[in-house]
């Protein structure tokens, strides 16, 4: 199972990697071009993804389900990764932090609203105050 | 003589107030990384680097040395006292150091092991103030194809030692050496692998691939496992050895100290294989080899010493030739290429401040190593206590920030995320992240040396085999790539067997 699938994965991979590089331009051996290095890698990945294939197809293993604590942690990253920009990073830190802290153990809801206010309020001091970097502040503008 | 100047003039550059302070932080957050588990070296080197970009280069990089060190230290604490490795270079410790420990002897366990660092530490650090400037004047002859072998060379070195499958940690690093392609050809400015993408045009950061493969990905896979804190119920009496301790100890410290070091030299054998090297040469030379596994301070003293003397050895490769020898060493030259290092074998010479500044921080590093592995132990114990549920949330937030502040770009928090998701897959699946960080690092060095060796030679790739060097590095490559074909298995694969036991 493990093989079999990372190895169409990375067949894919090789493809499309090929296929870049020769957009790229491979060149000549006397020039070679953009695409030189990517297409040989790319090669030898293909042989190496068609061993797994191989491999793959023979043998039969498990996977472990995933844990609902990881699916919500993913979730939450991936929502964070979209909505700052538009949400600003306060208010999408301090959600982020709630989520999180939740996720890791369940608590009062205003323990974890405390936690999260004081650790969003740490970070935002030790890099938007002291470090100077300039966080996005959403539309409105905190 | 000409050293010994190049060593003070080091120790004018440490002992300033604020690289001194750099370089305390820097092993005290080293240390911090040894004792929690779930947190490595190099995650914790990623997660710390985009706090750099605001500090002079030489303290930066004091700092980030320290955290690599450091960790060397505080792992064995974990080791000895909760059977749990703080990082992967003091796993064998568990096995005589938690023994000791339940006979009451984790204080002479602890000391031997902050000794036995300090001393192979310091031994390392004199290796490398001597033998890093002359390994850099030999590298000047080198041309673009010895620099394209040796690449490879240190690729096929990594991707070899890798736990599990060969064609796994090959599949990784050819899968690294692709990503480095992308964004803009150097030769020609012609842009690859971009698919219109802006975020893509600059190629991908080393520091969120990291933080994503190590940092982020090390989370995911701590909350499928459902990692709780530690409890603590040792007692620690007296720290300091008796004598006996060591008489026992002395030459372990002495064989680790020289197996950690050059070993530590050879891309991919740094960190774990010296520990385990030396744990299985130290039973082999014992007059009671029955008792190790039972807690003999031998077991102990040797491969603490290796881990720590391997360290300091790792060093030489990156700042005299530009060469990582594992993901916390690529990180390290990830950095000095964005503090605008140009790193190969005139480091040395174009910036001696940085050079002699981070081997006089090393010495002194090692010092202060000591005390807070010493009488601090307490402290360590208390932050082992710490829950998980709450620190896992600080890493997840600097991880975060960290990508962000590489370029304010919203774009970079996404990629983090994703790294992060298919750093846990690759666990999922066993894939290694070393091989692939190696490939992403060396892919450029790669890339340069090959189309330089071949417009030089007018097309001839026989050039690679035609000169010596480069000759040897590629045979090297090529015995390791077909040595587990002919016999079935890898060298060292029983400590790698080991170490997943």
């Amino acid at each position: 199972m493990r093989e079999l699938r990372s190895g169409i994965l990375f067949f894919a991979l090789a493809v499309l990697a090929l296929w870049e590089s020769v957009r790229a331009g491979l060149g000549t051996l006397r020039e070679p071009g953009s695409g030189f290095l990517s297409f040989c890698a790319g090669s030898v990945l293909l042989i190496l993804s068609a061993v797994l294939l191989c491999r793959g197809w023979k043998r039969s293993d498990s996977l472990p389900a995933h844990s609902r604590r990881v699916i919500l942690a993913v979730l939450a990253l991936l929502a964070y990764s979209l909505a700052l920009e538009f949400v600003g990073f306060l208010p999408a830190t301090f959600l982020l932090i709630a989520v999180l802290l939740e996720i890791g153990e369940a608590r009062r809801w205003w323990a974890q609203a405390v936690m999260s206010a004081l650790i969003t309020l740490l970070v935002y001091l030790v890099f938007g105050l002291l470090l100077h970097v300039h966080f996005p502040k959403g539309f409105w503008r905190m | 003589m000409e050293t010994l100047q190049n060593l003070a003039h080091g120790f004018s550059i440490f002992l300033q107030p604020m690289n001194l302070f750099y370089g305390f932080l820097g092993v005290l957050m080293g240390t911090l990384v040894g004792v929690l588990p779930g947190l490595g070296p190099a995650a914790a080197i990623a997660l710390l680097l985009p706090t750099t970009f605001y500090a002079p280069k030489v303290g930066s990089f004091i700092m980030l040395a320290g955290i690599f060190y450091g960790a060397m230290y505080g792992g064995s604490t974990t080791s000895i006292l909760v059977n749990i490795p703080g990082e992967t270079a003091s796993v064998i410790t568990c096995l005589d150091g938690y023994q000791m420990s339940q006979k009451g002897r984790a204080g002479p366990a602890l000391g031997i092991a902050a000794f036995g660092s300090f001393i192979a530490g310091t031994f390392g650090v004199l290796g490398l103030m001597l033998f890093a400037p002359t390994l850099a004047d030999w590298a000047l002859q080198l041309g673009p194809p010895e620099h394209f072998s040796l690449a490879v060379m240190s690729l096929t070195l990594v991707t070899y030692v890798s736990r599990g499958s060969i064609i796994r940690s090959l599949v990784m690093a050819c899968v690294g050496v692709i990503m480095s392609t992308v964004g803009m050809d150097p030769f020609t400015t012609r842009t690859r692998f971009t698919f219109g993408l802006p975020a893509l045009l600059d190629g991908f950061e080393i520091v969120y691939v990291a933080m994503g493969l190590f940092g982020m990905s090390e989370v995911l896979v701590n909350l499928q496992r459902a990692i709780k804190s530690e409890t603590v119920n040792t007692q620690i009496r007296s720290l300091l050895p008796t004598l006996q301790d060591w008489k026992d100890s002395a030459k372990p410290v002495a064989r680790g100290t020289v197996i950690g070091f050059f070993l530590g030299i050879i891309p991919g054998f740094g960190g774990v294989v010296p520990t385990f090297l030396s744990y299985a040469l130290e039973k082999k030379l014992s007059k009671h080899p029955e008792k190790f596994g039972t807690g003999t301070i031998e077991a102990v003293a040797g491969p603490e010493s290796a881990n720590n003397a391997g360290a300091s050895g790792s060093f030489i490769p990156l700042l005299s030739l530009g060469i990582p020898t594992g993901p916390s060493m690529a990180l390290l030259l990830g950095a000095l290429m964005i503090f605008g290092v140009q790193p190969g074998p005139l480091l040395i010479s174009s910036q001696p401040d940085l050079f002699w500044g981070v081997v006089a921080s090393m010495y002194v590093g090692n010092a202060m190593l000591l005390i807070l592995n010493l009488p601090l132990i307490g402290v360590w114990v208390q932050i082992l206590k710490a829950p998980y549920s709450i620190l896992y949330v600080l890493i997840v937030i600097l991880c975060q920030i960290g990508a962000y502040s590489i370029n304010n770009r919203v774009s970079d928090v996404l990629l983090i995320n994703l790294f992060g998701i298919v750093g846990y897959y690759m666990k999922r699946y066993e894939y290694e992240g070393a091989p692939l960080i190696l490939g992403l690092v060396l892919g450029g060095m790669l890339e340069n040396a090959l189309r330089r060796a071949l417009m030089f030679s007018y097309g001839n790739p026989a050039i690679f085999i035609t000169r010596p060097i480069s000759a040897l590095f590629l045979l090297t490559a090529l015995v390791l790539l077909f040595f587990p074909l002919l016999t079935g298995k890898k060298i060292g694969e029983k400590a790698i067997e080991m170490q997943d036991n």
